[in-house]
């Protein structure tokens, strides 16, 4: 079972964990790319996946939200191909 | 930090006479298929660098022009149109007397420059100092960065470039600062600007609070009374060098109150007068 273990985080800090500033941190957040708070440990490199696939792929905000959640989805299901792959 | 002369048309795949938007069109092909987001396999991150690279200079058509620029490149031969292009001497006619020395047969001609790019925190732009840098082809160099130096600007290394021809000296290599974005700090010219976050009583009575500079040090800061969201206050000589730091009052709200935070409210309610919308009407 994969657990996820939840931290508070308050937003400054995670704004400043991912490098980015407190108001885009905010705007992601609402867009969906986060539950929380509290936030989950990797919430920072989320937000600041989010932000380089904006920049670097010419998306909008929404759109990068969506690319994070289906690589997040790609992921997961990889995981469970390796699983399956290995328990034969 | 590599240096190097690969062909950016060829990297992005676009002939030279590519319209901005095939070029954009192509990085965005591309960058979506060797994203370090997307594609975990090795080599697709350097592959992405490069192809980064190549449009940072291709998109920009002042960048482009002078990338376009033939100027000789490491070794002998012209680079024309960014690509490398052996020429032999003979084709150069009556040039190798122009650029010859003495008037005879010989040939020298001053090296390209080379350029890489040079990342530095907000902090390491304000503060200068040396910083150590090697390039990709295992070159190290202990640069000496001006304070306060500017997102763009570039940093000038003489004689680092690529070699001369015919014994001509090296050009420079020039190291393009790219300033990092900071959390909690804004450049504009010399000056910063950071957001002051406030309570109401504070905005509206009056305080003194903690500001931190981008040194890292604390400094008091006296927030007049009346002080609405957006208020800018000025810390002198707390921004770059040469600039000041700009603290924007931010009035912030507990989410949640407590009973006796709600009553206090509620007096305050019905006892002010106050209307921020009056003048709208």
């Amino acid at each position: 079972m994969t657990v996820t273990t939840l931290t508070v985080v308050d937003i400054e800090v995670l704004a400043h964990d991912a490098g980015l500033h407190p108001e885009v941190c905010e705007r992601l957040i609402r867009l969906g790319l986060l539950d929380g708070p509290p936030f989950a440990v990797d919430a920072a490199s989320q937000l600041a996946r989010a932000a380089r696939l904006r920049r670097d792929l010419g998306l909008g905000w929404s759109g990068a939200v969506f690319a994070c959640e289906l690589l997040r989805r790609i992921d997961d299901l990889e995981a469970q191909v390796r699983r399956y792959n290995r328990e034969g | 930090m590599a240096v190097g002369h690969p062909d950016h048309y060829e990297t992005l795949g676009v002939p030279r006479d590519a319209s901005t938007e095939d070029i954009r069109s192509a990085y965005r092909k591309l960058a979506r298929e060797y994203h370090p987001d997307v594609n975990k396999s090795p080599g697709a991150e350097d592959r992405f660098k490069e192809v980064s690279e190549a449009y940072e200079v291709l998109r920009d058509d002042e960048k482009r022009a002078q990338y376009d620029r033939p100027s000789p490149p490491p070794d002998a031969g012209f680079r024309n149109g960014g690509g490398t292009r052996t020429v032999d001497f003979d084709d150069l006619g009556d040039f190798g007397d122009i650029f010859g020395r003495g008037g005879g047969r010989g040939f020298s001609r001053r090296g390209g420059d080379q350029e890489a790019l040079l990342e530095l925190s907000l902090e390491e732009a304000a503060r200068g100092g040396r910083k150590k840098i090697t390039l990709g082809d295992g070159r190290d160099y202990d640069v000496n960065i001006p304070p306060g130096v500017s997102d763009g600007q570039r940093i000038r290394l003489a004689g680092e470039g690529a070699p001369g021809m015919g014994g001509g000296p090296r050009g420079d290599l020039l190291l393009r600062v790219r300033v990092r974005p900071h959390p909690r700090f804004r450049v504009d010219g010399r000056d910063l600007y950071t957001d002051l976050p406030v309570t109401p009583s504070e905005a509206a009575l009056g305080a003194t609070v903690p500001v931190r500079t981008l040194d890292g040090a604390s400094i008091s800061l006296k927030v007049p009374p009346g002080s609405s969201s957006g208020r800018k206050l000025r810390l002198r000589g707390q921004g770059m060098p040469g600039g000041d730091l700009y603290a924007t009052v931010m009035i912030h709200v507990p989410k949640k109150l407590s009973e006796d935070e709600r009553k206090a409210y509620e007096r305050l309610a019905a006892v002010s007068g106050f209307d921020p919308r009056k003048e709208r009407r």
